[in-house]
């Protein structure tokens, strides 16, 4: 091989590489740079129509982590991030794995199903989540009472558990189809020949799932997983919803929904710049072991 | 290689001219007051602005102004801090005039994002502009709103289930509340309202609060702090929580959006509503006219006979302070108080700008309520931070949950320090 040609193999990814790192440093840096600076000032109303802002160090840091309600919330948002994500995962995993043994057309049919399910705007989806769950109107007050229970002008959301169930349930079903076409294209993927030679050697249906299915598949499970624990953490429109639909809103907020009534709703942007920051140290924390076990099964 | 490294930079730099072309902004206006002829964008909020009065102002203004157009931009009253906050702070995105609520205007005119009107007052209806709204909009001397209507809700009942309940029109807060309660009763109905009192809907449980000597948080030299827990407020948030257990049947958890729905489902015995509710209600299409007409209309007795003390509701009108049309803008404002628009609001039950122009509302059962439950009506406590309170829902949170029938001193308290929180900073 020629210098030349070595030359050229290492600059064209360069040239290749530059212009989506030029865009990600626009996108990302600017935000996060800004969002720093700002977590560092006494930033208001007033600052955002023009009056100068006062720098206060570290002190909206130190304000919040003496907040205990900030501590409420984000053990609130850890818990609904991993109950959510595991649901999801379970729950996808299962249909992915029905959708193989299903004939083509049942098949097709259910493909249909979620795609539209997954296609669906989330503001027109959680417009028909709260006309079901209306306390005086909802169909399901309606079917439960029509089955005998004592749902009439029942609140889902004015307790917290019974709010955060609803949300799960929105959250889960908007959530399923992209774990599920993910983990059934994985599934296709894995060789016949191994899961018989598995099925030769005497190993049973769920013996088969566990030690050759599922390690086979490991890498996008752990991909899927990761996202999904990124995505249930920044859960903000649904929420954010059903807190206008009814619940209280102080015992419903999690991260997402306390930095927006910090910031755009209570006019401090200092303090919610602030919060932010947390957040973004939340889901590295939360994500670094599975960042962790990618990166070494690349190696 | 060269080429490649060139082709590199040269996307860079497009990718670069692209998000800059992006941020630049047109505008070569000439003087301070804006370009002589431009769009003009108007917020109006909810259904409350009739759509004539719409038509009339978007007709007038582009007659009066040839080249210039004017679009109304209907917002939604729910979220509307949140949305002015972020739209009035940037210059490409903001409308130039903005409907905002009355209570809401003191957070913006002490930010700054409104233009100075004071030297347009006079022109504008000076001492004819409702004082009290002046007043809340005027900081330093310096006035940056001016009003554009007064509406105070009012009850209005069926006079068809007050009659087979034998029951009187109550003249005094006590009869109020036993006559919600006993339209309850003869119901007995779980989701019939002898009162239909929404569990988030604070801006109607502030009567029962107000009435009884309470309030939401008081002054006291430069520090504003809640007052909730007084003896007298907990006294009025008692009567609101009986009546919500004894006489409403609405959601704890929902808003006072659509009464239109409960009403028309005959589910309504009394109910607080503004004025221009009724022409909802009348609605062939979206309302129930058969039903509409058994209806009658009184202002909220206090415990004394007199008027109770109701929110003073109503909106503000203002420029954006980043608006480029200042001119123009000042122009659709002038249009908005002028008598044509505002007897149109009128017409529709909605207290006029001015008080010159009372008389338009007429002289009938609907305008007598209107001015009687006017006369006594109370502002929000007047802090720099109120529309914070509000924006963070510390009050729907409270009535709702009194509403599910939590313990209403230790709710007051616990958002007295909240209101006190946000106040102080």
């Amino acid at each position: 091989m020629s210098a030349r040609s070595r030359a050229r193999r290492t600059s064209l990814p360069l040239g290749l590489v530059l212009p989506a790192a030029a865009l990600l440093a626009l996108a990302l840096a600017y935000p996060l740079g800004r969002q720093v600076v700002l977590s560092l000032q006494s930033f208001g109303l007033a600052q955002q129509f023009g009056a100068p802002p006062e720098w206060v160090g570290i002190q909206n840091y130190r304000d919040l982590v003496g907040d205990s309600y900030l501590w409420t919330v984000v053990l609130r948002t850890v818990i609904f991030c991993f109950v959510n994500a595991a649901l999801t995962l379970g729950i996808g995993m299962g249909i992915a794995v029905l959708m193989t043994k299903m004939t083509s057309w049942v098949r097709i049919a259910a493909q249909c199903g979620l795609l539209l399910a997954w296609a669906m705007p989330v503001v027109a989806a959680m417009i028909v989540w709260q006309f079901l769950f209306d306390t005086e109107y909802g169909a399901v007050n309606a079917v439960l009472t029509w089955w005998g229970g004592d749902y009439e002008s029942h609140s889902w959301l004015a307790s917290p558990m019974s709010f955060f169930a609803v949300a799960t349930l929105i959250v889960v079903w908007m959530s399923v189809p992209f774990v599920v076409f993910t983990l059934y294209a994985a599934l296709t993927q894995v060789s016949d020949d191994v899961v018989e030679a598995a099925e030769i050697d005497g190993a049973g249906g769920w013996q088969r799932f566990v030690h050759v299915v599922l390690p086979s598949i490991r890498p996008v499970l752990l991909v899927v997983l990761l996202l999904q624990l990124i995505w249930d953490l920044r859960v903000f429109t649904q929420i954010y919803t059903l807190q206008k639909a009814g619940g209280i809103t102080r015992d419903t907020n999690l991260l997402g929904t306390y930095i927006y009534s910090l910031g755009i709703k209570g006019g401090d942007f200092g303090t919610a710049a602030a919060a932010a920051m947390f957040m973004l140290a939340l889901t590295v924390v939360v994500t670094a072991p599975y960042i962790r076990m990618m990166l070494k099964q690349e190696d | 290689m060269r080429i490649n490294k060139t082709l590199a930079a040269a996307a860079v730099i497009a990718l670069l001219g692209v998000t800059a072309a992006c941020g630049s902004d047109d505008d070569g206006d000439e003087a301070d007051g804006g370009p002589k002829t431009a769009d003009l964008v108007v917020w109006l909020n909810g259904a409350d602005t009739p759509q004539e009065a719409r038509d009339w102002l978007k007709t007038t203004f582009e007659e009066e102004n040839p080249g210039s157009t004017l679009t109304i931009e209907e917002q939604e009253w729910d979220g509307l801090v949140e949305r002015l906050t972020t739209a009035l702070s940037s210059e490409d995105q903001t409308p130039d005039v903005v409907e905002v609520g009355n209570t809401q205007a003191p957070t913006f005119t002490t930010a700054g994002a409104f233009s100075d009107l004071t030297g347009a007052l006079p022109d504008l209806g000076g001492d004819d502009l409702l004082p009290g709204f002046v007043e809340g909009a005027t900081i330093e001397g310096k006035t940056y709103a001016v009003p554009y209507y007064a509406g105070s809700t009012y009850v209005f009942y069926r006079k068809d289930l007050l009659k087979q309940a034998n029951l009187e029109v109550p003249t005094t807060m006590e009869e109020f509340v036993d006559a919600a309660v006993a339209l309850k009763k003869k119901s007995g109905e779980k989701d019939f309202s002898g009162y239909w009192l929404p569990g988030q809907d604070w801006r109607d449980g502030a009567a029962f609060l107000w009435n009884a000597g309470g309030d939401f948080a008081a002054q006291d030299g430069d520090e504003w702090s809640g007052t909730l827990s007084t003896p007298e407020s907990l006294e009025g948030l008692d009567t609101y929580q009986k009546l919500f257990t004894e006489a409403s049947g609405a959601p704890a958890d929902a808003n006072e959006e659509d009464p239109v729905t409960p009403f028309c489902a005959g589910n309504i015995g009394m109910m607080s509503r503004p004025g221009w509710v009724y022409g909802m209600l009348t609605d062939p299409k979206s309302g129930c006219p058969d039903l509409a007409k058994q209806v009658g209309v009184f202002a909220l007795p206090g415990t004394d006979g007199q008027p109770a003390p109701v929110l003073l509701g109503g909106s503000d009108i203002a420029v954006s302070a980043k608006s480029p049309n200042q001119d123009l803008a000042r122009k659709a404002v002038a249009l908005m108080l002028s008598e044509d628009y505002q007897g149109i609001l009128a017409q529709n039950g909605l207290t006029p700008a001015k008080e010159s122009l009372t008389s338009l509302l007429g002289d009938d059962e609907f305008a007598q309520a209107t001015i009687a439950a006017a006369s006594n009506a109370k502002l929000t406590p007047a802090a720099a931070n109120w529309a914070v309170v509000e924006g963070t829902r510390v009050l729907e949170d409270l009535f709702s949950q009194i509403a599910q029938g939590g313990d209403v001193e230790d709710l007051a308290a616990d958002a007295d320090e909240r209101i006190t929180e946000e106040l102080q900073r």
